[in-house]
């Protein structure tokens, strides 16, 4: 039973990074009914971020952490003007290989200026964590747990409760629409795009105390959090969530009871299976009926 | 001017001839070249950047004493970007070049599998520091080894922690590639020879984010001290931490890369009173010692063995071509293979009819941080 404590727990903790990345990619996909490819390094450069204002300049955590994620903002309108914008009237695909063109761009300039060295950067907690009875809580995997259930009632409470996130819904379920009603399409889907490089920032943020920052961060923690979106349900924000934290348990539990070296093809296993048996994903059905 | 047919042969012929002539002109020019094989980019590139370092320092220090059959030597590096395929394209673009007489290769063992092939159809003597045992006994015989294969280190791993720590439970935990699964067969192959045959003998998946399952099924498998062969300093970091924080602290000796400077960093106190085996430890010869100043007052980071294997290649290389008095490949083989008692910074280097160089481990302790020479294991056989 401890065994099995600890591995959930675990799988929580990895579950919550994948989710936030994963709510990442369904908003803009929501919006903008393209798949951004460049989330995973929206992570990294973060990390980078914080790497350079909390460790190179010795500036306080939390200032660091908000300038970080104000760089990211920034980020989001630089992505929006120079990736999407410019191609806004093409069919998707130009889009998706314009973000993959923009992850290998930003991954390699992080490389040309900072160097390959992975790099170590401290957690929010001076304590590495705390022992319940038989189960070790790592303190950086329950702040990302804590953060991921803030963001389902702040999501929640976003999209449902103010007039900004009812115009981005509207935006996103249809354009044409939401323009006749006097909504700016364009600033919404600006709105998206800095919403979604913060978010998949503060997950690079919140992992790297665990994972350590590196290049590759973001790739790594984007492919599982792209089949945790698959898995949850294209374009659901619920779906992201439940799909990502799915996909850490299953995961953790199949590495441990199965096989550890196939711990990896566990997740494409079970993101297979979906897209065999139920490519909706599990929250498919709404997904359907508004379309 | 008026063209004649005889212009216009005479032109041809110098047409035809001219990629031959400049060719020929560059093979006989002014520079000796070796090829180098480095990853610039991915995830190893940190690593990449020691071993390109370590090589410059050699070639500057053979340039300095007199160069290369009396002309100077020029490193030409291309990126193997860490991967297998980018591996066999950084070298198909080196061996492309004629005027290329020696190749450096990888230490990653699944690279040096993936460029073997074209190594043998090359015909060309190929520098490695890859460990996997299997490399220098696949009939290859253009690859030669300048640190000590894995079939020694899971030897003295074995024998250290047996013998000298006195555990007889042993956890053996390895990476899934190339370099992992000969380095754990070989640890517990060596384990069974002493008596000791492991309790859990278990495999990871590269660039794992998470190692709770791995750690739970040491704890679980009662054992009382641990071996390791880890590829990527990420996985190590992450996988030391974890294991302390999950209450392990069975005593651990693992393969060269628990003492590499990168993993020293990100582990940190994780790796406190960790053993290791290594080829390159600073205090263990006259040789280590005059590398490791070399290289501090060069690059200002500790030297570790990611630099002293290429320092010892290109050292050793352009001995022997200099011996051999020939850029003839099968001429550098034989005063390759001819090379005794030559003192590098991995060790004492004998070469035998394989083609490894090295035949024994230095144990080091990290004691706080600083990585301390306790003694080196030498093998006959």
């Amino acid at each position: 039973m401890d065994l099995v404590l600890q591995l959930l727990f675990t799988g929580i903790g990895i579950g919550a990074v994948y989710a936030l990345v994963a709510l990442g990619f369904v908003l803009i996909f929501r919006a903008t009914n393209v798949v951004n490819f460049a989330q995973g390094e929206f992570s990294m450069v973060a990390a980078y971020l914080m790497v350079v204002f909390s460790v190179d300049l010795g500036w306080p955590y939390w200032l660091s952490f908000l300038i970080a994620l104000g760089g990211m903002a920034l980020l989001g309108v630089i992505f929006n003007l120079g990736v999407y914008y410019p191609l806004r009237h093409r069919t998707f695909l130009p889009v998706i290989i314009a973000t993959i063109g923009a992850s290998i761009l930003l991954s390699n300039s992080v490389l040309a200026i900072y160097g390959p060295q992975p790099q170590v950067l401290q957690g929010w907690f001076d304590t590495p964590g705390i022992q319940l009875g038989p189960v070790y809580l790592d303190s950086q995997y329950l702040l990302i747990i804590a953060v991921t259930i803030a963001l389902v009632f702040f999501n929640y409470w976003f999209f449902e409760k103010t007039l900004l996130g009812k115009k981005l819904q509207a935006t996103s379920q249809d354009k044409e629409m939401a323009s006749l009603l006097g909504i700016s399409v364009s600033t919404m889907i600006m709105i998206t795009f800095i919403y979604s490089a913060v978010l998949g920032g503060l997950a690079g943020l919140l992992v790297a105390p665990v994972l350590f920052v590196s290049i590759q961060m973001g790739s790594t923690i984007a492919l599982k959090a792209f089949a945790a979106t698959i898995i949850g349900g294209f374009g659901d924000v619920a779906g992201a969530i439940i799909g990502g934290l799915a996909l850490g348990v299953i995961e953790t539990f199949g590495a441990a009871y199965i096989s550890v070296p196939y711990k990896d093809g566990f997740a494409f296993l079970v993101l297979v299976a979906f897209l065999i048996f139920r490519p909706q994903g599990i929250f498919g059905e709404r997904v359907a009926e508004k379309a | 001017m008026k063209l004649t047919r005889r212009d216009f042969a005479a032109g041809i012929v110098a047409g035809l001839a001219a990629p031959h002539v400049i060719t020929s002109a560059r093979a006989q020019g002014a520079t000796i070249k070796i090829g180098m094989c480095a990853p610039v980019t991915g995830p190893a590139a940190e690593s990449g950047r020691y071993a390109i370092q370590g090589a410059k320092l050699a070639l500057e220090a053979v340039n300095k004493a007199g160069g290369i059959l009396g002309k100077q030597a020029e490193l030409i590096i291309e990126d193997d970007q860490t991967t297998n395929p980018g591996i066999v394209l950084a070298f198909s673009k080196l061996a492309s070049q004629s005027d290329i007489v020696g190749f450096l290769g990888s230490i990653r063992s699944t690279q040096v599998h993936a460029m073997a092939p074209d190594v043998l159809k090359l015909g060309k003597p190929v520098m490695i520091g890859g460990t996997d045992p299997n490399l220098t006994h696949m009939g290859n015989q253009w690859l030669f080894r300048f640190r000590p294969n894995d079939s020694y280190s899971g030897r003295v791993i074995a024998e250290y922690g047996v013998n000298t720590l006195g555990k007889k439970k042993w956890a053996v935990l390895h990476s899934t590639d190339a370099f992992g699964t000969a380095g754990g067969k070989a640890l517990t192959a060596a384990l069974e020879k002493l008596g000791c045959p492991s309790v859990l003998d278990q495999g990871y998946a590269n660039q794992s984010q998470d190692f709770t399952p791995v750690v739970l099924a040491i704890k679980q498998s009662g054992a009382d001290i641990l071996g390791s062969y880890f590829t990527f300093e990420n996985d190590l970091g992450i996988f030391a931490r974890q294991l302390r924080q999950l209450g392990v602290n069975i005593p651990w000796v693992g393969s060269p890369s628990i003492v590499n400077i990168t993993a020293l960093k990100l582990a940190g106190p994780a790796l406190y009173n960790t053993y290791g085996v290594a080829d390159y430890a600073e205090d263990s010869s006259e040789a280590s010692k005059a590398f490791g100043k070399l290289y501090r007052d060069a690059v200002k980071v500790a030297p570790d063995n990611q630099s002293s294997w290429p320092y010892d290649a290109v050292t050793v290389l352009a001995a022997a071509i200099n011996k051999a008095g020939s850029t003839d490949p099968a001429k550098i083989r034989e005063a390759i293979l001819l090379i005794k008692k030559f003192p590098g910074a991995e060790g004492e280097y004998n070469f035998d009819q394989n083609g490894d160089g090295l035949h024994g481990y230095n144990i080091v302790k990290n004691d706080k941080g600083k990585i301390v020479f306790d003694k080196h294991i030498e093998f006959n056989d």
